[in-house]
Parts: C-alpha cells; sequence; structure tokens
C-alpha cells in the first residue's frame, strides 16, 4: 500500500472521533480528538492492524493557551498518524489509559503522567520511571513554567526493604547496575523455585533531561548535545536530528552528504553489532567469541576513525551535510578492511548456528511469535528476528537509502539464536551496500548553508538505529533553539517484550533474555542482590552470570 | 617499637605495595554516562590493549576491587548508588573519574537531572580527559594513578572524604 492509501484508511477508521484533522506533511495525518474518545480512535486503529503506536509526545502548549497537549504517533510504513489530544493545564487533568489494547503504551504512559503532570487513568504501573525518588510531587519538568530550583530534593521515604518472600514466591531485585542496559536499569523478578513468574522495571539512572535541555540550546549546540544521547548510535540521533530539522528549515541537503551519512550509518552498524555479539557471547560464558568479536570490532573503529577523526562520538552530521570527506585514497581501505569484516561475520554466523554449546543457550529460549512481537510493538532486529518486518531504510528510505537500499533481513523462530543470525546476516547486507556507496559516491559539495533560525512548523524524523527506529519529533516556534524535541529509542519499545518474554523462564536465562534484545549496553559486572527468605544475602551479576553457566554445564 | 618489628612492618607494607601496584582490580561505575566511555572502558580488556597483562581486572563487585571507574555526571537517582558502592570498596581506595562529563559536567552541565560532576561526589584521583577518551588515554591515567601509588606520592584527592550522613 502506498503512503496515500494508507493515510486515506487511517482517516476513514478515525472519523467517527475526528473534531478535526489535516495533512501537515505529505506522509502525515494529524486527528484531533476528545480525550474520553482516545481508547476508542487508538482500538480502532490497532484492531485494523493498522501500523502500531510509536511514541507519545507530551507537550505544553504556549502558556497563555493554558492547555496541554498529548500526542500519539502511528507510525505504518512511511505513514505516520498523529492522534492530538487536548487538555487542561490546571487541575490535573486526566487522560484515559490505552495499554489493555496496546501494551507498548505503558512505557510511554508512564512517562507522560511524570514529566507532564497528566494523570494516566487504569495505566498498568503508574511508579517512576525516569525521575529520580526524591523529586518533589507536582513539579512536571516537562511544563514550560519548569525551573530546576522548583525540583531541589526532598526527603525519601524509603520503605524498609521487602521481604524476599512475598506468598509463596520470592522477589529478586536486579541492578540498578546492570551488564545490559543504556541506563542502568533496575529491575524486580518474582520467581517460584527457577522459574520467574513476574518482572517489573525502573529506569532512570542515567535520566539528564536531554530533552528539556534542547530547549535551551540553539540548533547548532543541539547537536552535539543529541550525539551523547547514546554513545553507541550517536550518528544515529545526530543524523535524525539533522534531518528533521533540515526539513523544517526547508534545506536541501547535498546528494554526497546523504550518501555520507548512510556510510557511516553502516559503519556504526556494524561497530554496534560486533560490540553486541562479544557482549552476549560473554553472558553465556563463552569468552572466546567476546575477544575475537572485539578485536575485530577494532577494524571498524579504525575505518571510522580514518574518516571521522573521532572512535565514537564522531560528529560527522552538521545542519546541511557532513564535516568531512570520503575522498580516492580512503576507498582502499575501506574495501580491505571490509573484505576482512565479511569473512569474520560469515565465521561468526557459522558459529552462533552450529557451535552445541551455545546454542544450547539460545535456541528455543525467548521464542517471541509474531504475533507477540507485533503485540509488544516490538523493533529492529528484535522484531525482523520473529518475522516482523520492520525497518525504516526499507520501509520509509530516507537519506541516500533510495539510491543505496538495504534488503530487509528476517527469520521465522523468534528465538535468540534467530536474533544473532538476523544481526550477523544483516552485517553482511549492510557490508554490500557500503560498498556501493564508495564507489559510487555521488559527486558535489559535503554541506550546504543553513540559516540560524528555523521557521516555525514540526516535524518527525524516523531513523533506522542498530537496535530499531529511533523516533524524533522536533517543534519549532521560529527562533534558534526548539520548542519541543521529543526522542524515543528503539530499547524503551523492546522492554515490553523482554518484561513480558522472560516470565516462564529459568532465572539462569535472564542475561542472556536481556543481552538478547541488545539494549543499549553500557556493558560490564554489576551488581544483583537476591533476597531469600528473611535473610539477604548479596551476590554479584558475574555469580549469577556464572550460575547460568554452571546451570547448563549440569545439563 | 624496636629495630625487627620496623622491619617487618615495612617489608609488609613493601609487599602490600607491590601487590596493589601489580593487580589492580577494579569496578566501573556508570553514574549517568551517555556509554561512550563505557564501550572505551570495556575496549580496554579486549585483544588490541588487553590491560589484563598490567595485573587490571574488571570485577563485578566493589567488595573486590581498590579503584573504583567513573563514566558520566551524576545523576540524583546515581548519587546515592555510587556513594554506597564506593562505601563498600575496602580501602585503600582510588576513584578515577573518566571522560569530560565527570570533570566538568560536559555536555550536560546544567541538566535537572545532574548532581554535577564527580568530585563534588567522591574524592577523585585521577581524571581522564576526553570525550570519550582513547582506550590509550584511560590505560594512561590508570597508570599514572600506580606510579604514585608505587612511589607513595598520591595527592591529596580533590574534594573532601564523603561524609557517612550523605549516604
Amino acid at each position: 500500500m502506498t503512503t496515500e492509501t494508507l493515510l486515506q484508511h487511517a482517516s476513514e477508521l478515525l472519523a467517527p472521533f475526528a473534531k478535526a484533522s489535516n495533512n501537515p506533511e505529505s506522509n502525515r495525518l494529524d486527528v484531533q480528538i476528545t480525550p474520553g474518545d482516545l481508547p476508542a480512535a487508538a482500538a480502532a486503529l490497532s484492531n485494523a492492524s493498522w501500523g502500531y503506536l510509536a511514541a507519545i509526545t507530551g507537550m505544553d502548549l504556549a502558556p497563555e493557551i493554558n492547555e496541554l497537549e498529548a500526542l500519539y504517533h502511528f507510525c505504518d510504513k512511511a505513514a505516520i498518524t498523529t492522534l492530538r489530544v487536548h487538555l487542561p493545564r490546571e487541575d490535573q487533568p486526566e487522560i484515559p489509559s490505552i495499554s489493555d489494547k496496546i501494551p507498548a503504551a505503558s512505557f510511554f504512559e508512564r512517562e507522560l503522567s511524570e514529566m507532564l503532570g497528566v494523570t494516566v487513568v487504569g495505566t498498568p504501573d503508574p511508579s517512576r520511571l525516569f525521575l529520580p525518588d526524591d523529586w518533589p510531587t507536582g513539579v512536571y519538568p516537562a511544563r514550560r513554567d519548569f525551573k530546576i530550583e522548583d525540583a531541589a530534593p526532598v526527603p525519601v521515604v524509603r520503605k524498609t526493604p521487602e521481604p524476599g518472600r512475598v506468598g509463596n514466591r520470592f522477589v529478586v531485585p536486579i541492578g540498578p547496575q546492570h551488564p545490559a542496559l543504556k541506563e542502568p536499569g533496575h529491575f524486580e523478578f518474582s520467581v517460584d523455585g527457577e522459574v520467574i513468574t513476574g518482572a517489573r522495571m525502573r529506569l532512570g539512572y542515567v535520566h539528564r533531561g536531554i530533552e528539556k535541555a534542547t530547549e535551551g540550546r540553539n540548533w547548532i549546540q543541539n547537536l552535539y548535545l543529541l550525539e551523547r544521547v547514546c554513545g553507541i548510535c550517536s550518528h544515529t540521533h545526530a543524523s535524525a536530528y539533522a534531518q528533521g530539522v533540515e526539513k523544517l528549515a526547508g534545506v536541501e541537503v547535498p546528494p554526497r552528504a546523504l550518501a555520507i551519512r548512510e556510510f557511516v550509518a553502516g559503519l556504526e552498524r556494524i561497530h554496534s553489532h560486533l560490540l553486541w555479539l562479544g557482549v552476549s557471547a560473554h553472558e553465556a560464558g563463552f569468552d572466546s567469541l567476546f575477544m575475537y568479536s572485539w578485536r575485530d570490532r577494532e577494524t571498524v573503529m579504525n575505518l571510522l576513525e580514518e574518516l571521522t577523526g573521532n572512535r565514537v562520538n564522531y560528529s560527522i552530521c552538521i545542519l546541511g551535510g557532513v564535516k568531512q570527506d570520503i575522498v580516492a585514497e580512503h576507498t582502499e581501505t575501506i574495501h580491505k578492511s571490509l573484505d576482512y569484516l565479511e569473512e569474520r561475520i560469515r565465521y561468526y554466523l557459522d558459529v552462533v548456528t552450529t557451535d552445541v554449546t551455545f546454542l544450547q543457550r539460545t535456541r528455543n529460549i525467548g521464542t517471541m511469535s509474531l504475533e507477540e512481537a507485533t503485540l509488544y510493538g516490538t523493533l529492529g532486529p528484535t522484531a525482523r528476528a520473529s518475522g516482523l518486518e520492520r525497518d525504516v531504510r526499507v520501509d520509509a528510505p530516507y537519506g541516500a537509502y533510495s539510491q543505496f537500499p538495504v534488503t530487509m533481513v528476517t527469520a521465522e523462530r523468534g528465538d535468540l539464536e534467530a536474533r544473532f543470525v538476523v544481526r550477523m546476516n544483516e552485517l553482511l547486507v549492510t557490508c554490500a551496500t557500503l560498498r556501493a556507496i564508495a564507489d559510487n559516491l555521488p559527486a558535489g559539495d559535503i554541506a550546504t548553508r543553513f540559516p540560524r533560525k528555523v521557521p516555525a512548523g514540526e516535524t518527525v524524523s524516523r531513523v533506522e538505529a542498530p537496535r530499531g527506529e529511533a523516533f524524533y519529533y522536533i517543534k519549532s516556534g521560529g527562533g534558534d533553539s526548539p520548542v519541543r524535541l521529543k526522542i524515543r529509542t528503539p530499547s524503551l519499545c523492546n522492554w515490553t517484550s523482554v518484561l513480558n518474554k522472560v516470565v516462564g523462564h529459568q532465572l539462569a536465562d535472564v542475561p542472556m533474555l536481556i543481552a538478547g534484545m541488545d539494549p543499549c549496553f553500557s556493558c560490564n559486572d554489576r551488581m544483583v542482590t537476591v533476597h531469600r527468605k528473611d535473610d539477604s544475602s548479596t551476590i554479584t551479576w558475574a555469580e549469577l552470570r556464572k550460575y547460568g553457566i554452571e546451570k547448563y554445564k549440569r545439563g | 617499637m624496636n629495630y625487627s618489628q620496623n622491619y617487618v612492618t615495612q617489608l609488609m607494607e613493601k609487599i602490600t605495595t607491590w601487590a596493589r601496584v601489580n593487580s589492580p582490580w577494579a569496578i566501573h561505575f556508570n553514574s549517568g554516562s551517555c556509554n561512550g566511555c563505557d564501550i572505551e572502558i570495556l575496549a580496554t580488556l579486549t585483544p588490541r590493549y588487553d590491560v589484563e597483562r598490567f595485573g587490571i581486572k574488571l570485577r563485578g563487585s566493589p567488595r573486590h576491587a581498590d579503584v573504583l571507574i567513573c563514566t558520566g555526571p551524576v545523576t540524583r537517582q546515581a548519587r546515592e548508588r555510587l556513594l554506597r558502592t564506593y562505601e563498600q570498596m575496602p580501602s585503600p581506595k582510588f576513584v578515577v573519574a573518566v571522560g569530560s562529563c565527570g570533570i566538568s559536567g560536559g555536555v550536560f552541565q546544567g541538566c535537572y537531572n545532574v548532581v554535577g560532576h564527580l568530585d563534588e561526589v567522591l574524592p577523585v584521583d585521577a581524571f581522564v580527559p576526553g570525550c570519550p577518551p582513547r582506550p590509550e588515554a584511560i590505560i594512561d591515567g590508570i597508570v599514572k594513578l600506580l606510579t604514585h601509588v608505587q612511589n607513595g606520592t598520591r595527592p591529596e584527592p580533590i574534594a573532601k572524604p564523603v561524609s557517612q550522613e550523605a549516604v
């Protein structure tokens, strides 16, 4: 279906609820609805399998309007439908929850309520997700009149530690320090013997308040700030932001710059997937593979350093183009490095599909069916391993992806093994695309002039990060800094699937299950506390990992 | 103290310093980092840089660690956990701040959930600048710290030590 027919379909589905609707961009449909109609409207889209809920943006409109707005963005291929709900600013506004129909919404709703001060009625877990424990109640950072002085820490009433035993099960808290998270997170797993019966999580240990910070910095400063949302997929964030702002400013980026952006994104994908391969192999106790893949990852790091000057935060994107060119003398190094990488990736593909010990930890573990993957709103390789075809590079080609396309790699089985296979195959596709770009780089400039101020307007920018779709909503008021900038990273969407999938699995499988979705790794040995009956003993993450390995050794 | 007792104490001190310098165990704590420094720290363990040849080993438990390697600015939610991790380490303990954020708050200065840079929270022995620092720089930072430990010329940490009430 084309974007037009998709939008047409959405507009028919939403017609009974629409108070007003318009098309702000050719691929977007905005529908104004009342808060009461929200569950029905969301159900209409999800019952018709129209796309997935990509993000909820909460926005404080200008103080004189005295209104809040919640934007529910649904994406299907390149089409984006936004349900816009206006809420009064005073008297603790309320909005009904949609997470009974769309489980993926629960994280977004928790974020909406703590950031904007909207009560989400009926959301399964209304506790804090990002803000610290000592945050005062009634202070909402996403509101326009938020002042940092208002958020002075309040004394925390700490509950006495929950007894390990609740009814006839134990609660195992894991984190906040944890190997498999971008943000060190905190999990509570309820276990019955070895089997997990429930899971909860809390984030916010590395929440810095970047969305709010963008509002106080100008368009160019924000580029460098947003690059540091994540040190692993920094180029993804820089290019998603640049792409959105360029769209708002109406700036045409030279094709050579777009191709270079795609090239760096490809290298970033290789380094990120090799990093993930190493760390998940480490979680399974396969340290030789960890060391091998990280050794080979240095090849990509060399290449990135040669092309951009930096190993990690490349800073190659600037508004209106890129900073550095790929010149003829780079081509030979590129091909030589890719030759080596392709050979190694084929070898890893062989290892992860044939090594018997490793397969014990991955085959038929964490199997997620296509229906479940769709229900939980998974993204990226996690979704594609279950046969769910979601890849922004293919669905809605941006930048140079229409000129240098990639093919979508999917698998059927949906277990951990499938996720390894999908990621490795994806790298082979990426290598082929990188060769094509290096050989056929469009001629011309690498950057164009960019204005200091960006005209008023709002846009959505989507980019495929190594872990899935990164979603940016950018609103400009015509000044030299954004009015609202919303970032939704892929890991947040994939969490729902992990929290649901761990139920029924062995505690020993937890490290692998968490690693399997590749939450932005901030990898290291972390603390795990295990409470047993009334005596609580502390074991380290390393010991839990070892326990997992030992358990499988015993057979 | 008679001569032989003094000799034994000195010898013991020499041995512990020798052991400490030749096999420092580290724990890594991410107190709000973007992951850039964290992957570079991990890269120092892997074959190209391989710090294990110097006896440096990353441990999971603070109770096993001599050196606390911190990345990122300190966020409000991570602050208390960071202090608790530090408190659990046996003395003598050393703190290395890796990356610009630990030095000044870096790009996240002024964000609402950021307490500030690392030496506002912990006494820091060594700072490694960079965004992120290269693995070589991280190794160099730790080696500089160890040289001071070996020569007994450890400078006074910049911040005041943590008080018990703060935890």
